[in-house]
């Protein structure tokens, strides 16, 4: 139903734009892809299903011509917070936005069907996704195996668009849900949390996939992980230096961060780096009750400062 | 003199160039007694602090880190403390997530006025990470 | 002695442990739902039922290794006098990698030509090769984005590895390779494998059916045209990110830089991985770089494995054709769909594709 919504934006505003960004097929049922759309031919290729889980604003800041994008609500956040950092020309980006229900992660998917192949994927209409396989046909809800994002959204429909495609839907989850996992978390012991992150860090190969795949991550062909000057970090495989690596990654995003999910979803070793970014995140809230990403005329909290912060107490020895 | 003798730990102190570096020689000349596990790295401002030096501390040998700037409103440069406060916050709350104890962390203000302040912070840092003992540094697996 | 071997699945933790009597096995495990391999002991969860997440290239050429590591000394007599003092260890235990597969080992083929079949060849890699012996499991099928027949392998291509083994019902049926493999048929856990050919046979046949061939046609005949040319390649790859996640976890990359760490007068020299993805891999001392743009160090990637390499080496492409790097690609570039267009016919298919839009 959205799919020919969104066809219908793109043919509109392609003779406008340089190239659309949308997604199609990729090399199995179970994944989508980039498509970048320059002339009216190729907008066959387009799909629009809850596979279309990238969020492709990370493309915007490098692109120099006038650009169409598809985003969903979470993606749309990416954009506000580049607004508000000045890091597009919302002039030079024409947005379609889609109203979006939920997701499905690949990873989720995979784990629930023993990582088989999948042979075709199809979509009913009770909000289930149906996974084929060699050994039959698997039925999930996509509640169930919706990236834990899409579990807690509150910004289904996109916050900043200049087409809509479908009608807007309001977020029905509890505003207290988002950062309740990072609740939790917290309340295991320093013991615990350590044990926690040398196991999941010990699996990083620094490929930097979170890292490129971020689109808060702007420094890119410069970052500190990388350079010798200066000389941060060492590229010597122990989990001190992974361990630093995330610590860059986390702090470089503190107040910055979107929560796409983007980091964690590709990371090939399935390490939680998300979680990392989205304490800060909490703490941002709490002390500076600011979000990032949902209101365009806001300022980063690192950005700002108030003389008299309300929140922060100074610390006794 | 450190706390426990012979057993002196590592602390790295981020000391602003203008005031609490300015304390610091202050206690220094005023011959107030201090331990002598800090090893001071003056900087320009608590602004200059990066969050990461603090990790990179903690996460290569250090046992505490303790950063040290103007008081607000006092910045030589006007307001690089008020963006260190907001950033060492952040910091203060992200540590302990990691399994990192937050105590090992403390950031102050002190003026160069306060050679006497100076000396009480450092004594009472050097003796909080006396208690907490020796910060184990990660052990290094090459995979 | 029997020609090949059977090995009962309630026997094969008592293999392993006998083989790690006297060597470090690596075996494919599971940690949450990332297959790993890692040193075999009791605690671990073996997983030979997916291919691992990343390959076992790490245990015969490590991500990051130590070269030697150095000290300075002075003179105690004349201290404008300094003397530098090397220590390299090159103990290598004896290793073995269980359960990879078949592509895992035909990987280190590729490694063999440029690390050890040369007029210097690398000692920290050779030593580590021979001390290794590898133990494949053959797929029964293929996973997404496989594509080993279409670069002259296969499901149970034994090329790389000194034994092979193939999953049947109630165990696993061993064909040793080289003489090395050859010695494992002697444990006692091992069954005389005789019965179990022709299943073992028919098993491998089915699953090289299984597996898509995306090249069959010309047999990867590389247009130079369209290799060559830039628009191709900007169009090609225009959605990826330039991470090292295709690299890394790569069977057959095996770029590398070598840094010294230093710290008060002492360090160590250090080998690590390197990704031509990244664009650090050809920043210049001058800050030049001669691969800037993300689509330049992609070509430069398909080119190593599928130009250059075959040109240095008899036609070897340096591609074993496991998929991971289309399976973990964050944005799902497909290499396989790349290399087939850049092919004569895929070239001939495009332009008779672009003549009927117009």
């Amino acid at each position: 139903m959205s799919t020919e919504k969104v066809k219908e934006a793109i043919a509109k505003i392609l003779p406008d734009v340089e190239t659309v960004i949308c997604y199609q097929q990729g090399f199995d049922g179970l994944h989508t892809t980039p498509l970048f759309i320059k002339i009216p031919e190729e907008i066959n290729g387009l799909i629009w299903n809850p596979l279309c889980v990238q969020n492709l604003t990370s493309y915007l800041p490098s692109i120099k011509k006038k650009v169409g994008i598809v985003v969903k609500g979470c993606d749309s956040r990416t954009i506000v917070q580049y607004l508000q950092e000045g890091l597009i020309d919302r002039e030079k980006i024409v947005i379609i936005g889609v109203p979006c229900t939920g997701v499905v992660s690949v990873k989720k998917v995979l784990r629930e069907i023993g990582h088989q192949p999948v042979a075709g994927v199809a979509f009913d209409d009770n909000g289930n996704i149906v996974v084929k396989t060699s050994k039959g046909d698997r039925t999930l809800a996509i509640a169930d195996v919706c990236p834990d994002k899409c579990a807690t959204c509150q910004y289904p429909t996109p916050i900043v668009y200049d087409y809509l495609a479908g009608d807007p839907i309001k977020s029905d989850k509890p505003k207290e849900s988002v950062h309740e996992d990072i609740r939790q978390f917290d309340e295991k012991t320093l013991e615990e949390k350590k044990a926690y992150w040398e196991k999941e860090l010990e699996k990083c190969i620094r490929c930097y996939a979170c890292r490129n795949a971020c689109p808060m991550c702007i420094c890119q062909d410069s970052c500190i992980a990388e350079t010798r000057e200066p000389h941060w970090i060492s590229q010597k495989l122990s989990l001190t230096e992974k361990f630093m690596f995330h610590m860059i990654h986390a702090v470089h995003l503190a107040g910055r961060c979107v929560e796409c999910g983007e980091c964690e979803r590709v990371c090939p070793m399935d390490i939680p780096v998300a979680k990392l970014k989205k304490k800060i995140n909490t703490e941002m809230k709490e002390l500076f009750n600011y979000e990032p990403g949902v209101d365009p005329d806001g300022k980063p909290p690192m950005y700002t400062f108030n003389v008299d912060e309300v929140k922060i107490k100074e610390h006794k020895l | 003199m450190s706390v426990v003798a012979g057993k002196e730990l590592r602390i790295v102190g981020f000391l602003c160039n203008w005031c609490s570096y300015g304390g610091a020689d202050t206690a220094g000349v005023s011959r107030f007694k201090q331990p002598t596990d800090l090893r001071i790295i003056k900087v320009p401002c608590s602004g200059r602090v990066d969050p990461l030096f603090v990790v990179r501390a903690l996460l290569t040998g250090a046992d505490g880190v303790l950063v040290s700037g103007c008081h607000p409103r006092d910045c030589h440069y006007t307001d690089g403390n008020f963006y260190a406060r907001r950033r060492l916050e952040m910091l203060k709350r992200l540590l302990p997530f990691v399994g990192i104890d937050e105590r090992r962390f403390h950031y102050t203000w002190v003026s160069a006025s306060e050679g006497q302040k100076w000396q009480q912070v450092v004594t009472d840092f050097t003796n909080r990470i006396h208690q907490l003992g020796p910060l184990h540094v990660k052990k290094e697996n090459e995979g | 002695m029997p020609d090949t071997g059977y090995l009962p699945k309630e026997k094969v933790k008592d293999f392993m442990r006998e083989l790690a009597k006297d060597a470090v096995v690596y075996a494919p495990c599971l940690e949450g739902d990332t297959v790993i391999f890692r040193p075999f002991s009791e605690e671990r969860t073996l997983c030979f039922d997916r291919p691992a997440n990343s390959p076992p290239k790490s245990v015969i050429y490590p991500q990051s290794e130590q070269l030697f590591a150095f000290e300075y000394k002075k003179d105690p007599e004349d201290h404008q006098k300094m003397s530098v003092e090397l220590k390299a260890d090159t103990n290598v235990p004896g290793m073995v990698i269980f359960a990879a597969r078949p592509c895992d080992a035909r990987g280190f083929t590729i490694y063999d030509r440029v690390f050890i079949d040369t007029d210097t060849p690398d000692p920290y890699y050779k030593k580590r090769r021979e001390n290794t012996l590898i133990v494949t499991l053959s797929c029964a099928e293929p996973s997404p984005g496989c594509f080993c027949v279409g670069v002259g392998g296969g499901p149970a291509h034994k090329e790389g590895s000194d034994a092979m083994m193939t999953e049947l019902e109630g165990g696993y049926f061993i064909e040793p390779v080289s003489e090395k493999g050859k010695a494992i048929l002697n444990k006692s856990m091992i069954e005389d494998g005789s019965p179990y050919l022709q299943k073992a046979q028919e098993a491998q046949a089915k699953a090289h059916e299984a597996v898509k061939n995306p090249f069959e046609t010309d047999k990867l005949k590389i247009s130079q045209d369209l290799f060559n040319n830039d628009a191709f390649w900007e169009e090609a790859v225009s959605k990826c990110v330039s991470c090292g996640a295709c690299t890394y976890l790569c069977p057959t990359c095996y770029c590398f830089n070598i840094t010294d760490e230093q710290a008060s007068g002492k360090g160590e020299r250090i080998r690590s991985w390197d990704a031509c993805m990244f664009f650090h891999f050809t920043l210049e001392a001058s800050t030049h770089n001669p691969r800037p743009t993300r689509f330049q160090r992609f070509k430069n990637r398909v080119g190593h494995k599928f130009v250059y390499y075959p040109e240095k080496y008899d036609g070897a492409i340096a591609c074993c054709g496991c998929g991971r790097c289309i399976r973990y690609c964050p944005v799902s570039v497909d290499i396989s769909e790349i290399v087939s267009n850049l092919t004569e016919s895929g070239q001939k298919q495009q332009q008779t594709a672009g003549s009927a839009k117009k």
